[in-house]
Order: structure tokens, then C-alpha cells, then sequence
């Protein structure tokens, strides 16, 4: 084990971590992307393909997703891979008399912020989406709302990454690191030490324990989500689709009233081109317990069926659970850590981190390039004066 | 016959599965396979091809020592969504009706 040295270690390598190795890799950088795993093995392998952007909140939110969005028209080309990217759009359901009230006022706001988004009758919903409910009363839709198949983003962002020549340890845990004079100097690993000024935590939901190995504090938690995976049918579903009962409850949450649904139920539902259906999904947070009970998987299972009753004679073959990387304001962090020099945090993509892998990936670039931006400004640690809320 | 279909239910042969053993230099687990190849994800989950892909993952050389293979994710044995359904305990109501 001779020692290595590298001009910046990235820690985990899911799709934020491997963006952005492929990132440092592509400019010259020596990059070394470590990972306790394999690729996918954390969030990313665990959870839907959807680039949602009608249900961001205008403003940053909103921006960054946009900013992102864009960014995959051309990422299949660069990453020399087919990620399976399908601009198909997306749809929130609607149910009852409230929530369609409070969807139109949310639709109202999205165009007002440059969404190509409207409000369908049920009927017009059904149209579009034949399997929905008789009772349902409408959707918003969105041509912009895309699909992407998350493993096969994360195999290419890593693959790419080793292409541009960054070097990858899988099966290899970071267990600590080494600092001087306030300095970051060296990463520890499983097999070794790698001697470098700068290390980028990545960990995702594991972001906060990676943080403690440097006494540097990162205010992410893991939010547990379980989806339910059919065997494969005939296509049904076009695009993707949400439910604006979690819609509503998550953004009424953020401004103190309403309350989210038990377990956190919303649906979350699309098809794989293998045929799968992927239907959640659930919300709770339940440490790093990767068993959730059968009434999640029931109470995922009705909620289901209630929207889409076709689904009442498909056959799940297995669940999957993963656990979101969560900040509390459904932003990530992009910053230098207060504590140390040379040692970014980037994590707490909560359910965003597909759509926005891509442009995390240049944010750190630029962040390591000293340069600064209204994202970046909007994405440091210390906007978490308080502790997050539970 | 110099390609056969390892996995049956998704439909990954042999060369896809070395393709994808090719491209790493380091240890492979089976969950990495799965993931990227989609081999055992199929009805069956695995029941069939699992010992052909642990097989293969080991003739690399690869291998993990201590390969956990792949955690079967309840539910076992496919059920339809309606049955699971009705697992639900009176706790929210959430399966039966929107609480709006
Ligand atoms: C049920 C569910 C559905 C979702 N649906 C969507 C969706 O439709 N669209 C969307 O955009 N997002 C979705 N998400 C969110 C998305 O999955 C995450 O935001 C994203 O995967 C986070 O990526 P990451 O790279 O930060 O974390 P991860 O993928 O978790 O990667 C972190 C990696 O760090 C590694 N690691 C941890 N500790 C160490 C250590 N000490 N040393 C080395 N390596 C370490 C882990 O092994 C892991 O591989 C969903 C999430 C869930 C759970
Ligand atoms: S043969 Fe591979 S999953 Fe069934």
C-alpha cells in the first residue's frame, strides 16, 4: 500500500458523488472517488426516475431544478451513455375540493415563475392518463417533467469519472480524516491513507457520520422511503405522476399549517421501459431501520389503488427502501465547511438528488474554483442557525 | 449458442454480464451486478439465476469474501397490490379512504 496523493478525494459515490468526480476528473484535476460500497448502493439505487419540476416551490427551489433540467439535454452526449432519458412529462392527481384549490393557486405561482404548467378537469386528466380514478378531479400537467433511469445515471456518471481519470475505490470506507493547522491534509481509508488538501463529503444521507470523522457538522438526516415494484405489464402509465395530497402537505407544512399524511404517504408512481411499475412511496423518519412494516407497504399499496384502481390486480414483486438525505428545507448543501479549510460538504438532496445531480456536479466545480453564485449563496451550512425541525 | 441468457426473467445474457464485470478494477458485490445489469430483478427474484451470477462474480476473482448476495426485499412471493392492501391496520384509514 504505497501512499497515494490526489488533488481532491470525493467520499460516496452515488449520483452527487460521481457528478462531481466526473467534474474535477474532466478539468485535470487527480481525483480519487471513494466509496464504502458500490455505486448505487446508497439513495441512488433505491429510488424513482423522476426529474419533477412542477412540484418545486418558485424561487431557488424552482431555479436550481430548471438549471439542472436543462443540463441533461446534452448529458447522455457527454457521459457517452444512454441514460434512458424520457421527456414525457409529469402529473399531479387531484382528489378532493381543497386540494384542488390550493393546485390552482400553486399553478398560478409556477407559471408565474416561467412553468410551462396547467390545470386539467378530470376529464382532460383521464384522457391523458386513462388508468386514473373516475373520482379523480383533475391534475395539473407539465410537458417538462421528465424521466431518467437513476442506476444507469449512476454507472455512467462513475464510469465517466473513471474515464476522465479519476481513480475509484468501491468496497473501501472512508474511517477518517487527517487535518494540520486547521487544514485538511489526508483521507484514511480501509486501505490506506491518501494524502490530499482537499476532501468532499458526498455521503448523502450518510453525510452527517462522515461529517463527525472531522468534527465538521452537517445537519442531515435520513428520511426513510419505501416504494412497492410490480412485475412487468403493459405500458399504463404515461410519464410520471404524483399525488397533490403530499404536494399540498408538504408545502402547507413548510408555512405551518396542514399535516402530512401517516408514514408520509404520497403517490409517487411510473414505468420503467422493463415494464415495472414503481409505486410509492413513503416519508418517515426512522433512523438508518431499513425494514419498513407492512402497513407502510399496505398503506402505500391503498393509496395506490385509490388513484390508479387497475393497480388492485398487479403483482408486486419486491419493495425497495432508501433513505433520503434531508436538510429540512428541501435544499442541499453546497459549501466550504466553516470548521476546516479544504472540506466541502455536498449533500441533503432529499428527493431531489437525480434531477439535480447534474448541476451539483458544477457547483462544486466552481465552488473549488473559488467562484461564487446566487446558488451557491443560497446553498451554504449556515443557513441552519437553528437546528433542523423533526 | 456462444451467449446464453444467464438471466431468464430480465433477459441479461452471459456477455452483458461479463461486459459489466469487465469495466471495474477492484472487488464486485452481486447488488452491484444486479444494479447495473438488471440480472435477478426479474419475477423469479433471482431464484434461478443467482447461482449463475455468484458464479460468475466469483470466476472474475473479484469477489467479495463475505457477499451477502442479494437481500431479498420482501414481499417473497409476488402478491397483488389489492391483497397487500389489505394488510392495513386501522391505524390511518390511509387505505381505504382520503382523509382529504
Ligand atoms: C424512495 C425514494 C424515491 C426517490 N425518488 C426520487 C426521484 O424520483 N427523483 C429524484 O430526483 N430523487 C429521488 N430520490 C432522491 C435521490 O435518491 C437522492 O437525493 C440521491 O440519490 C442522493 O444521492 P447521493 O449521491 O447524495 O447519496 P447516495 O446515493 O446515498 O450516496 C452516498 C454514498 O456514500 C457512501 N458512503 C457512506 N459513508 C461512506 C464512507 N464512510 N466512506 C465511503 N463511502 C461512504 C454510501 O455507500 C453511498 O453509496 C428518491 C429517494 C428515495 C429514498
Ligand atoms: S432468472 Fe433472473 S430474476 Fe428470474
Amino acid at each position: 500500500m504505497g501512499i497515494k496523493t490526489a488533488d481532491a478525494v470525493v467520499i460516496g459515490a452515488g449520483v452527487i458523488g460521481s457528478s462531481i468526480a466526473f467534474r474535477l476528473a474532466e478539468q485535470g484535476r487527480k481525483v480519487v472517488l471513494v466509496e464504502k460500497a458500490g455505486p448505487g448502493a446508497g439513495a441512488s439505487g433505491s429510488c424513482d426516475k423522476a426529474i419533477f419540476l412542477q412540484s418545486k416551490r418558485p424561487g431557488i427551489h424552482m431555479e436550481l431544478a430548471l438549471a439542472s433540467r436543462r443540463m441533461y439535454d446534452t448529458l447522455e452526449a457527454e457521459l457517452e451513455a444512454d441514460l434512458e432519458l424520457k421527456n414525457d412529462g409529469g402529473m399531479v392527481a387531484i382528489e378532493t375540493p381543497e386540494h384542488l384549490d390550493f393546485m390552482r393557486d400553486f399553478v398560478r405561482k409556477q407559471r408565474d415563475a416561467g412553468i410551462a404548467v396547467e390545470l386539467l378537469d378530470g376529464n382532460e386528466a383521464r384522457r391523458r392518463q386513462p388508468c386514473l380514478s373516475p373520482h379523480v378531479l383533475g391534475a395539473s400537467f407539465s410537458p417538462d417533467d421528465a424521466e431518467v433511469n437513476p442506476l444507469a445515471l449512476n454507472t455512467a456518471l462513475f464510469r465517466a469519472a473513471a474515464r476522465h481519470g479519476a481513480q475509484t475505490m468501491t468496497h473501501c470506507e472512508v474511517t477518517g480524516i487527517r487535518a494540520s493547522a486547521g487544514r485538511v491534509t489526508a483521507v484514511e481509508t480501509r486501505r490506506g491513507s491518501i494524502s490530499t488538501p482537499l476532501v468532499i463529503n458526498a455521503a448523502g444521507p450518510f453525510a452527517g457520520q462522515v461529517g463527525q470523522l472531522a468534527g465538521v457538522h452537517v445537519p442531515v438526516k435520513p428520511r426513510r422511503g419505501t416504494i412497492l415494484i410490480s412485475e412487468a405489464v403493459e405500458p399504463m402509465v404515461n410519464g410520471s405522476m404524483l399525488c397533490a395530497q403530499y404536494i399540498a402537505a408538504k408545502h402547507l407544512a413548510a408555512v405551518g399549517s396542514g399535516n402530512v399524511p401517516p408514514y408520509g404517504i404520497g403517490l409517487s408512481l411510473g414505468q420503467t421501459e422493463s415494464g415495472n411499475l414503481l409505486i410509492g412511496g413513503s416519508r418517515e423518519f426512522a433512523g438508518f431501520e431499513k425494514a419498513s412494516g407492512p402497513d407502510v407497504m399496505a398503506a402505500i399499496a391503498g393509496h395506490a389503488i385509490r388513484i390508479v384502481p387497475a393497480l388492485a390486480k398487479i403483482r408486486i414483486i419486491r419493495s425497495m427502501t432508501g433513505f433520503r438525505p434531508y436538510t429540512g428545507d428541501g435544499l442541499p448543501i453546497i459549501d466550504r465547511a466553516p470548521e476546516l479549510g479544504g472540506y466541502v460538504i455536498a449533500a441533503g438532496h432529499e428527493g431531489d438528488g437525480i434531477a439535480l445531480a447534474p448541476i451539483t456536479g458544477i457547483l462544486v466545480r466552481d465552488l473549488v474554483d473559488g467562484k461564487t453564485g446566487p446558488f451557491l449563496h443560497a446553498l451554504t451550512v449556515n443557513r441552519f442557525a437553528v437546528p433542523i425541525p423533526a | 449458442m456462444n451467449n446464453p441468457t444467464i438471466c431468464r426473467c430480465e433477459d441479461v445474457t452471459l456477455r452483458q454480464l461479463e461486459d459489466c464485470l469487465a469495466a471495474g478494477g477492484t472487488e464486485v458485490s452481486l447488488r452491484e451486478v444486479k444494479l447495473q445489469t438488471r440480472a435477478g430483478m426479474g419475477i423469479c427474484q433471482g431464484r434461478t439465476c443467482l447461482p449463475l451470477l455468484a458464479a460468475l462474480v466469483d470466476s472474475t476473482g473479484r469477489g467479495l469474501p463475505q457477499d451477502a448476495g442479494l437481500v431479498r426485499n420482501q414481499p417473497v412471493r409476488p402478491l397483488v397490490l389489492a391483497d397487500l392492501a389489505r394488510f392495513a391496520s386501522n391505524g390511518g384509514g390511509e387505505a381505504t379512504r382520503c382523509s382529504g
